[in-house]
């Protein structure tokens, strides 16, 4: 007999929340996020029954399309996941409409907002609305005006917008976008997006460390000796160079996805489960984070580029020789650095990150070590014990593990390590919802707990930007180091490390 | 114990100028406050035993209507005095009929509706509508209203956001209030009705307020189990939406006998159950049937029709896909000191032998206590590979269950309960009293 892909008593047991009637407006349409991600995402929520029958998908992007292109686009799109459904496309596909937008032109957004009492009467949605920005950076004050003048904020409780990363360049122009935004609409209906908090993984750092008892009064200075947090790619820039060009790692992963990490792993324990409490910790514990050398921030980081690697049957391109970019370009695709966070929890652990394209394994974790025993009392069979490590598996290979040492048979006593294991396919076995499913079903549900507060966006930027200053005003002091594609890195990255007598875990 | 906070002591009115009364206090006081955006809530509320208690001077409290500590001690005290089965649950119509005048008291008062638990006034229920019906007949209607909110510790700020409306009065005169009822739902809001009693009292009364448009709430421990489950099951039929407390209380049964199959590797042990004994507290055999139509529906068993009692224990068969047959027993046991639900699933075994490798039999024991466990280990359980896990019995009141249904559910009927309700019905509604 075939074993059932899902275990037929979980089936109807979780009790996820159904959004409310409700229309979503994606800006970008046309754009690649919105076939790759949000339609998919928004189709899986269909499938789930937490999309109510009063529901429309409004798709504006300047493109003249007309209802029926856009669904034709995205059916052809999604064509492998509308073959594996080909019923529940349709009922989907009959909740998507569409509507040419420009956003500079305050016409075509009047117009949206007639087609949107059109599209509110037609499917009883209460006038809810959640615009999403899935466009170019440049546009999200413009569009948060044009949305505001033609009264399409106006009710705080009904309408959200949801901006997509990166939310500003650098420290500045993140207090301004802010201020734009915030003179539009309130900060509870501004959802800043980053899918890495989507992740059942990263959600579940909260609940491991919150949950247990164990874990939260060893998690500190006191039991810590250091915190690595790595997100790697074996990809390369594919075709967003255009993009990756003027943003970079730092940009494009650190100020986001490897802080918002950070902060989970690092802050204090909220009083409630609730989406202030939880971004008040956040935010604090951002404050007070800082690189480890402020004074010389060129020492607390270490930038690369990939060159070109692989073999003679499989050559791989280095980073300047891909389509799109600068064949001089100083843009890094790595980035490894070393933060301290001010507080009495953390107060001398180094927290060291790194993140990179084309390097040796798709992986991202946050892996704890602990302090060394104090005494040796035993032979280890490595020469001296392993620290115990508590790693934690974002992706891929969702889960955890704990590295502790043991007795190693025989008759003396050398210990040794071994490792803990839980894995979520092998104790769940089924597949998690990819990010974007559980964003977007809490942004239409209003529950802004999973995105960046105003104040948390701020406060990663300034993190940063000696670092941003140093590459835009004197970039020679924040050297581009070369490394071969699919390696760990340019070999100045671990000598970071081992200027604290420390090593990147290999994951 | 004040959980709700009415901004004036409830006022007594004419029952028939409760709508007027009601319009003229959110626009007099509440000038900008329409009230909370929440759902409107009827409770019958009879509270029989409370009452006898109270006016038989047993306890010597106001009626409140909720089940408080002090009641149910009362009511166990009952149990003991009149030499009543010890298995016998608190508030079983047997212990109703037991409860003996030591002298005929007209209760201090009657505050019945105007405390309701902060489980559910924190859930910020824009109307409260209590039927409280007197123990005896000739007494008149009479109407209580007041505005109310939250105290601030459960997240009520100044705005009142709600009212409340007692009913009271003997049967026959609620039955005659029932087109003020009506007039009192907001029409824009999901209402809820919540019929907190026996389902064997007044089925002319439930049908009437129990309209096809209002999320009702039952309980279905409580009343003759197959008029129950009869009544459980034609409600969904009848497309009403339907919660069950019964069943909400099986959830910590559900999701950890679930979880014992998350791990893709035990998923065959499903393919292979031939045995499936359930041990429930007391005699009710609703919520154990309930619990059994889940497993034998999701794992597309069907029942035959093969199902008798011998003495008070239920036995019945499924066939499996395979068409292998799995035997079901239902064991009701007595014990000490019930819970206040009757007939709570206590013990769970279920047994998997695979025919062409019965070495690897697995024997599966969700149990509520280290007793429970010892007692389904016993009978050679031991020689096979032994998969177990305690469940906490649920001790939740039922206004705790039905805050927690109210904040999370949109009252819609679960379709596990619709597909394990029919089943369990037609197990009962098939058994030969003796073979």
């Amino acid at each position: 007999m075939n074993m059932p892909i899902t275990n037929p008593l979980r089936i109807g047991l979780r009790q996820e929340r159904v959004v409310t009637p409700q229309c979503l407006v994606i800006f970008g349409a046309s754009g690649d996020l919105t076939h790759r991600k949000l339609i998919p995402a928004l189709f899986e929520l269909f499938k789930q029954r937490r999309l109510p029958s009063e529901f429309a998908i409004i798709g504006c992007a300047r493109r003249p399309w007309n209802d029926e292109e856009f669904r034709r686009k995205m059916s052809s799109a999604l064509k492998e996941t509308v073959k594996e459904s080909p019923k529940e496309w349709e009922d989907f596909s009959s909740n998507l409409f569409y509507e040419p937008v420009n956003l500079q032109h305050s016409e075509d957004v009047i117009n949206l907002a007639q087609r949107l009492d059109e599209i509110d009467r037609l499917k009883a949605t209460h006038g809810n609305r959640t615009f999403y920005l899935s466009v170019s950076p440049k546009f999200y004050a413009d569009a948060c005006q044009s949305l505001a003048a033609a009264g399409l904020l106006k009710d705080p409780k009904r309408n959200r917008v949801v901006i997509e990363k990166p939310f500003g360049r650098d420290y500045g122009s993140a207090q301004t976008l802010n201020q734009l935004v915030q003179n539009c609409a309130l900060e509870s209906q501004i959802f800043r997006i980053d899918h890495y908090l989507g992740k059942e993984t990263v959600q579940n750092i909260l609940v491991l460390r919150f949950a247990n008892a164990i874990f939260e009064p060893i998690w500190n200075r006191n039991y810590i000796s250091n915190v690595q947090i790595t997100s790697a790619e074996t990809v390369g820039v594919e075709d967003r160079a255009g993009y990756y060009e003027s943003a970079g790692a730092l940009r494009d992963m650190v100020q986001n996805h490897l802080t918002q990490m950070l902060a989970i792993t690092a802050m204090e324990p909220p009083g409630h489960f609730d989406p202030e409490s939880i971004r008040n910790e956040k935010a604090k514990v951002l404050q007070a984070a800082r690189l480890a050398n402020e004074l010389e921030p060129w020492k607390s980081c270490v930038r690369g580029q990939y060159s070109k690697g692989g073999n003679q049957s499989q050559p791989i391109l280095g980073y300047r020789e891909e389509p799109g970019v600068n064949p001089n370009s100083t843009t890094e695709t790595y980035v490894a650095m070393k933060l301290f966070v001010d507080n009495w929890r953390w107060q001398g652990v180094p927290f060291y990150i790194r993140t990179g394209k084309r390097l040796a394994k798709r992986t991202s974790e946050v892996a704890l070590t602990f302090r060394e025993a104090p005494v040796h009392l035993f032979d280890a069979a490595g020469g001296t014990p392993t620290s115990n490590q508590l790693i934690l598996r974002i992706q891929p290979d969702e889960g955890a593990e704990f590295r502790f040492e043991v007795k190693s048979p025989g008759s003396g006593m050398r210990s040794r390590p071994v490792e803990m294991e839980f894995s979520y396919d092998e104790s769940f076995g089924e597949p998690s919802d990819e990010g974007y499913v559980r964003l977007l079903a809490d942004a239409m549900l209003g529950d802004p707990t999973l995105f960046t507060r105003s104040d948390e966006v701020e406060a990663a930027w300034r993190l940063y930007t000696p670092l941003l200053e140093l590459i835009e005003d004197s970039p020679w002091q924040l050297p581009i180091y070369p490394y071969e594609a699919r390696t760990w890195g340019p070999a100045e990255s671990d000598a970071l490390l081992a200027k604290d007598q420390l090593l990147w875990r290999r994951p | 114990m004040s959980p709700q906070l009415t901004l004036q002591t409830p006022l007594q009115i004419p029952p028939s100028e409760i709508p007027s009364y009601l319009k003229k206090l959110w626009t007099q006081e509440q000038i900008d406050n329409k009230g909370a955006n929440t759902f409107s809530l009827i409770i019958w509320q009879p509270a029989w035993i409370e009452q006898k208690l109270v006016t038989t001077g047993k306890i010597n409290e106001p009626i409140l209507g909720n089940q408080r500590l002090e009641i149910i001690e009362a009511a166990r005290q009952i149990v003991l005095e009149n030499d009543l089965p010890h298995s016998t649950p608190p508030f079983d119509k047997s212990v109703l009929a037991s409860i003996k005048a030591c002298r005929d008291i007209e209760p201090e008062e009657d505050l019945r509706g105007q405390h309701i638990d902060h489980s559910i006034s924190e859930l910020k229920p824009r109307r409260l509508i209590t039927l409280a019906p007197t123990i005896g007949k000739g007494r008149e209607l009479e109407a209580l209203v007041a505005a109310y909110c939250p105290l601030p510790e459960e997240g009520g700020g100044n705005a009142a956001c709600g009212d409340v409306v007692v009913l009271r009065g003997d049967v026959e005169s609620l039955k005659d209030s029932l087109h003020t009822v009506e007039q009192l739902i907001p029409n824009d809001l999901p209402s809820w009705l919540w019929w907190n009693g026996s389902l064997d009292e007044d089925p002319d009364l439930l049908n009437k307020v129990a309209i096809p448009v209002r999320r009702l709430i039952i309980d279905t421990a409580l009343g003759e189990p197959l008029r129950c489950l009869d009544l459980l099951q034609g409600s969904i039929k009848n497309g009403q939406a339907v919660n069950d407390l019964n069943w909400l209380r099986l959830r910590t049964w559900r999701e950890t006998l679930a979880m014992v199959f998350d791990p893709p590797n035990r998923r065959e042990i499903l393919h292979n159950l031939v045995n499936v004994d359930i041990d429930i507290e007391g005699e009710n055999p609703v919520q154990g049937l309930l619990f059994a139509a889940w497993i034998a529906d999701r794992l597309e068993w069907k029942l035959e029709k093969d199902i008798y009692k011998e003495g008070n224990i239920i036995n019945a068969k499924f066939t499996r896909l395979d068409r292998s047959v799995v035997t079901f027993r239902l064991m009701p046991l007595p014990v000490g000191k019930p819970s206040i639900h009757p007939g709570q699933i206590i013990g769970l075994r279920l047994i998997s032998r695979p025919k062409d490798d019965p070495k690897k039999s697995v024997c599966i024991i969700l149990a509520s206590e280290s007793g429970e466990c010892m007692r389904l280990e016993a009978g050679g359980m031991a020689s096979m590979e032994l998969l177990e896990e305690v469940v906490p019995i649920q001790k939740n009141s039922a206004e705790m269950d039905v805050a927690r249904l109210l904040s999370t559910s949109r009252g819609s009927t679960s379709p596990l309960l619709a597909n394990a309700a029919p089943l369990a019905a037609k197990m009962l509604g098939l058994i030969n009293p003796t073979k």
